[in-house]
C-alpha cells in the first residue's frame, strides 16, 4: 500500500515538473519579444496615386511651368519611432546614382528635403507638387535654374543635360543616428546597412532659347 | 611730395569706404533676394533633439505602449515645423528666437514625458513579468492538481471494475 502510495506520489512529481518546465516556457516565449525583420518602405505614386500616370498627359518631356503631382511616402517597420529625412535630389545622366553595394549616397546636389519623425508601423505620405520655373537653352545645353516644390522656389546651381534629356530627380531616405548626432544616408539593423532610393527620369527640350 | 601723398592717403580712403559701401549694398541686395529662395534646411536642428529620440527610444524599450509613444511623436514632430518655420530665411529675427525657444521648450517637455514613461513601462512590464511567470507557476500546480485527482479517480474506477469482473466471474 505504502509502495504504491509513494509510486503514486512520484509520479504526480514528475508530472508537476513536466508542467511547470512546459508552463514556463510558453510564459518565457510570451513576454520575450520575437526578432521582426526591420526595415522601410520608400515609394513615389504618380497624381492618381498608383504606379502610373507620373508625367502630364504621360508625356515625360516637362514643359516649363508644367506641374508635375506626385505623391511621396515612406512607411517605417523598424520595430521603434525613427527620424527620417527624405532628400530630394536634382541629376542628370553623367552624375552617379546612390550606390547599392557600398551604401553610399548619389554627389548629385540636394534640392530639398522633407524631415519627419515616425511611429512604428506608421506611414508618412506627402503629395509632390513639382514645376521647372526657370531654365535655359543654350548651344544644345538645358539648363535648370529653379525649381518650384510645394510653391516654394529652390535655386539650382547651375544643373544641366544635352538638349534636355534625362533630368532626373532622386529621392533618398535617410535616417537619424544618435550616435554620430546626424542623418545618415541609409539606415542600420542589427548585421547590416540597408539603403532605399527612387528616381524618376524627365526631359525638358522646350526651355527658352538664349543666346549667347 | 608730401602733397602727393596726402592726396594718395585721402584717394586711397575714399576708394575704401567706396568698396565698402558697395560691399554693403551687394550684401543688402542679397538678403533682399534670399527671402524668395528657399533653402534646404538639412542638418540645422536644435541640439535637443538627438537626446529627444534617445530618451523616446528608451521608453520603447522599456515597454512603452504605441498610444503613449505616439503624443511624443506628435509633440516632436510639431517641434521640428517650428525649427524649420524658424529657419526660413525670411523669418524676422525676434521670431525666430521665439520659434526656437519654443521648440527648445517642447524637446524639454519630451525629454521629461519619456523619462516618466520609461519608468512606469518599465515597472509595468516588470509586474506583467511577474505575474505571467506566477500564472505559469499556479497552471502548473494547478496541473498538477487534476492530474493528481484524475489518476485517484482512475484508480478507483480500477479497484470498482476489477470487483465487478470478480464478481461477474463467480
Amino acid at each position: 500500500m505504502s509502495s504504491r502510495f509513494s509510486k503514486n506520489r512520484r509520479k504526480v512529481i514528475v508530472v508537476f515538473v513536466i508542467l511547470i518546465v512546459l508552463c514556463e516556457t510558453i510564459a518565457y516565449l510570451a513576454t520575450t519579444p520575437r526578432p521582426t525583420e526591420q526595415f522601410f518602405q520608400l515609394y513615389v505614386l504618380g497624381a492618381d496615386h498608383t504606379i502610373s500616370h507620373y508625367y502630364p498627359n504621360d508625356n515625360m518631356n516637362i514643359s516649363p511651368g508644367e506641374r508635375v503631382a506626385w505623391y511621396l511616402g515612406v512607411v517605417n517597420n523598424m520595430g521603434t519611432v525613427q527620424f527620417i529625412s527624405i532628400r530630394v535630389k536634382i541629376s542628370n545622366a553623367t552624375v552617379k546614382p546612390p550606390d547599392d553595394q557600398q551604401i553610399v549616397e548619389s554627389p548629385a546636389p540636394v534640392v530639398t528635403d522633407f524631415a519627419r519623425f515616425l511611429e512604428d508601423n506608421e506611414t508618412y505620405e506627402i503629395p509632390f507638387v513639382w514645376s521647372i520655373s526657370n531654365a535655359t537653352q543654350n548651344g544644345g545645353t538645358t539648363r535648370i535654374l529653379t525649381l518650384q516644390i510645394d510653391n516654394e522656389t529652390y535655386q539650382i546651381s547651375d544643373w544641366s543635360a544635352r538638349n534636355g534629356y534625362n533630368f532626373r530627380l532622386i529621392f533618398e531616405l535617410w535616417t537619424w543616428q544618435t550616435d554620430i548626432n546626424a542623418f545618415e544616408y541609409g539606415w542600420n539593423t542589427i548585421d547590416m546597412h540597408h539603403a532605399a532610393w527612387v528616381q524618376l527620369w524627365f526631359n525638358m527640350t522646350s526651355a527658352p532659347y538664349i543666346s549667347q | 611730395m608730401l602733397y602727393v601723398s596726402l592726396l594718395n592717403e585721402c584717394q586711397m580712403t575714399l576708394i575704401s569706404k567706396n568698396v565698402l559701401i558697395i560691399s554693403i549694398i551687394m550684401v543688402l541686395a542679397l538678403i533682399g533676394i534670399e527671402p524668395s529662395i528657399a533653402a534646404p534646411q538639412i542638418g540645422m536642428l536644435q541640439p535637443g533633439f538627438n537626446q529627444a529620440i534617445v530618451v523616446l527610444h528608451q521608453a520603447e524599450s522599456a515597454g512603452a505602449t504605441s498610444s503613449e509613444v505616439s503624443e511624443l511623436v506628435t509633440l516632436l514632430n510639431r517641434a521640428l515645423e517650428l525649427n524649420r518655420e524658424a529657419l526660413q530665411p525670411n523669418t524676422p529675427l525676434g521670431r525666430r528666437t521665439e520659434l526656437l525657444a519654443q521648440v527648445d521648450q517642447i524637446l524639454l517637455s519630451v525629454e521629461g514625458q519619456s523619462a516618466e514613461l520609461t519608468a512606469i513601462s518599465s515597472q509595468r512590464a516588470y509586474r506583467d513579468e511577474l505575474f505571467t511567470y506566477a500564472g505559469a507557476a499556479v497552471a502548473a500546480i494547478l496541473g498538477t492538481i487534476v492530474y493528481a485527482f484524475a489518476a485517484s479517480l482512475y484508480q478507483k474506477y480500477r479497484i470498482k471494475r476489477t470487483f465487478q469482473m470478480k464478481a461477474s466471474i463467480k
